[in-house]
């Protein structure tokens, strides 16, 4: 086998086993029911039948596997600095990576491919499906080869991964601390929402299990039951919404102290170095330009006691559907007090961004919301009421769910907004939590406008700005506007040609 | 930073190019016959299975008429949107970006620069190959929504774009000579 691979080549021939056995085992899944259910009940007479067919999986995926394998080559274009893959049964595909794009080349070994003694290849890129190409059997030499030539621009890269590194951290002054003081603000003041999802699936279980143990134990359901609903006077009721409140509270804090506890940032070379973490410690190393949206949060509470949270997100590639490879991550920073943040977001962006044009949406805005969070649902719900008499009493529930949807509605409206300079974007949104998200126009990877036809003649449209780490929204605003936003960050992402990472 | 000779000149933004005024290539005439053949044969599958149904099982059979005209209106129906975002769609290729429109109801526009292209798929299937045609997917960092995917172009042009594209590409890479290397 040659090893500069500037030849199309097949993959070893042993490859045609590991896709025959690949094939076989996702049939065999997908069917798996089927099979045992086959086994089990059909009369032995028609067993013959069954072992037939399954011979004939297995055939077909052989065979499968067979022109699988004729018609994937891959080669290496040294003077493009492209890697071409072609492949494909019927279609014919042809993949075209450039080296320089490839963020990492991961060579690993199933059992299988451990028994036949052959490797498996994965490159990613920096795209969205989290490997766009997977060699499924090389022999060892030449994965290596093959990796080491995928890489060779980036070896120095390579030594220095932007996540996780614990080892040889110069001790630096850190300048940012989170005292245990403010960690406790944070408890008490921040992620209701996730605390209680945690809370709620808790109980869930509880409920689920002890069913199941009453069940099991033939206690008389009716008898708990009856107590319960004996001790829930309105009184007890109160203590244990105020009980539930308390055990949230002390989640939440629980939950902070545990990820957040003496968090400190620190700088180092040219990276931020975060690290936290009450029994593991976890130090994260962050580059600020690898940093694609930063963003700051407050609510309402926060903003009494001075201080927001600030989260760096990066870019996620890599994320594969097993979810196990995600290399995507955000790094939360609660607590910090404004100077702590500008202090923050001059080291990530270098420059505090200043708000020049402020655009804010349409009122058209509120009317999708409005119709189907508040005007439906209340229209349904009042329907039931009418008809069935149990439901009746609660009539008066949908008048303030109106009351209090319309004004969320009109503060999240109130707060979409997007303020342009020439070097930030700065969008602003929330109903409870605001928060604003920062990015430079280098960050944007695609815009997209988009526009309803009955909206043409308002000149109203939405965009959509995409960015490795998420996209960035700004609806109903003046499309008139927006297209001539577009066309600057367009002529300012092509003309500088900076780089995003 | 690069301290060459720098200039940083007042930019006057409505005069810089416009994606919105581009005269857009549309896919060619023959991607409307693959879409009305994969449309009839995902509609006749539906029409085998809704006739066996009417055929075998008695209570069913009592709609027939129901049932056929609403199988009618939804194949009108699907062809009549097909035939829309057919005549919506478009692409573009200009020296710095690609543009992409699409969109049934709403129109959407997406324009990537090319310096953010991250890599480049060409894909033929079986019926695009009979007619010659292919289609281009253009990928970047952004995640699935950031994506480009322009089917129906002639596999002849959609070949030379491809080469374009990349040697375009190449161009670009050159020149942001890496501050760090």
């Amino acid at each position: 086998m040659n090893n500069d691979f500037s030849k199309p080549q097949r993959q070893s021939a042993a490859g045609i086993v590991i896709m025959a056995a690949h094939t076989t085992v996702s049939i065999g899944r997908a069917f798996i029911f089927f099979i045992i259910y086959a086994f089990v009940k059909i009369q032995s007479a028609y067993l013959i039948y069954v072992l037939l067919s399954l011979a004939i999986i297995i055939l077909g995926s052989f065979l499968f596997a067979y022109l699988w394998y004729i018609k994937f080559t891959f080669f290496l274009d040294k003077e493009k600095q492209e890697f071409v893959v072609n492949k494909g049964i019927f279609n014919r595909d042809q993949v075209i990576i450039q080296l320089d794009k490839i963020q990492q080349v991961n060579i690993n070994q199933s059992i299988l491919q451990k028994i036949i003694g052959v490797y498996g290849l994965k490159i990613d890129t920096a795209g969205a499906h989290g490997e766009e190409v997977s060699i499924k059997a090389i022999d060892e030499t030449s994965a290596y080869n093959l990796k080491a030539h995928l890489l060779h621009k980036k070896v120095a890269d390579e030594n220095q991964p932007e996540t996780g590194t614990e080892a040889q951290i110069v001790e630096e002054t850190p300048f940012l601390k989170i005292s245990s003081w403010t960690l406790f603000k944070v408890g008490l003041t921040s992620n209701y929402g996730q605390s209680l999802a945690l809370l709620a699936a808790f109980f869930y279980t509880v409920i689920y299990e002890g069913r199941q143990l009453l069940d099991t134990f033939k206690i008389d359901k009716n008898v708990i039951e009856s107590t319960v609903t004996g001790m829930l006077t309105i009184v007890t009721a109160f203590i244990l919404i105020g009980l539930l409140l308390v055990v949230l509270l002390v989640i939440n804090m629980v939950r902070t102290f545990y990820k957040y506890f003496e968090l400190q940032i620190s700088q180092h070379k040219d990276a931020l170095l975060l690290s936290s973490g009450l029994i593991a410690k976890k130090n994260t190393l962050v580059n600020p330009a690898k940093v694609q949206i930063t963003k700051y949060s407050q609510n309402y509470f926060q903003k009494k006691l001075n201080m927001l949270n600030v989260s760096l997100k990066q870019a996620h590639f890599g994320e594969s559907k097993k979810g196990h490879e995600m290399q995507g991550n955000t790094m939360e920073i609660p607590g910090c007090n404004p100077t702590e943040r500008d202090e923050l977001l001059r080291m990530i962006l270098s420059k505090l961004p200043e708000t020049n044009t402020t655009f804010i949406p349409n009122w058209r805005f509120l009317n999708l919301p409005i119709f189907f969070k508040l005007v439906l649902p209340v229209i349904i719900f009042l329907v039931v009421a009418l008809n069935v008499p149990e439901v009746k009493p609660f009539i008066a529930a949908a008048a303030i769910y109106l009351l209090a949807g319309i004004v969320m509605i009109y503060i999240s409206y109130k707060k979409h907004r997007i303020s342009v300079s020439d070097e930030f974007i700065v969008k602003k949104s929330g109903i409870w939590d605001i928060s604003y998200e920062i990015i430079t126009p280098a960050k944007i990877q695609a815009i997209t406008t988009f526009q309803y036809p009955w909206h043409k003649g308002l000149d109203v449209g939405h965009l959509c700005l995409h960015t490795a780490a998420g996209q960035i929204h700004f609806k109903y605003g003046n499309y008139t506007e927006i297209k001539q936003l577009a066309n600057y960050w367009l002529y300012q992402v092509e003309h500088k040609n900076e780089s995003w990472m | 930073m690069p301290t060459e000779t720098f200039t940083n000149e007042v930019i006057d933004i409505s005069s810089l190019p416009k994606y919105e005024e581009i005269a857009l290539q549309h896919p060619h005439s023959d991607y409307w016959k693959i879409i009305s053949i994969n449309l009839s044969i995902f509609l006749s599958i539906i029409g085998i299975g809704a006739a066996i149904l009417l055929i075998f099982i008695k209570e069913i059979s009592a709609h027939m008429l129901v049932i056929i005209s609403i199988y009618l209106v939804l194949a009108a129906i699907l062809f009549l949107l097909y035939r829309a975002s057919f005549k919506k769609r478009g692409y573009a290729i200009r020296t710095h970006d690609v543009i992409y429109k699409s969109g049934i109801i709403a129109e959407s526009t997406t324009i990537i620069p090319l310096n953010r292209i991250q890599h480049i798929e060409l894909n033929e299937g079986i019926l695009s190959r009979a007619f010659h045609l292919g289609s281009l997917q253009l990928f970047t960092a952004g995640g699935q929504t950031g994506h480009i995917h322009i089917s129906g172009i002639p596999i002849e042009e959609a070949k030379s774009i491809r080469d374009l594209l990349l040697k375009k590409l190449d161009l670009n890479d050159n020149q942001t000579v890496d501050p760090e290397a």
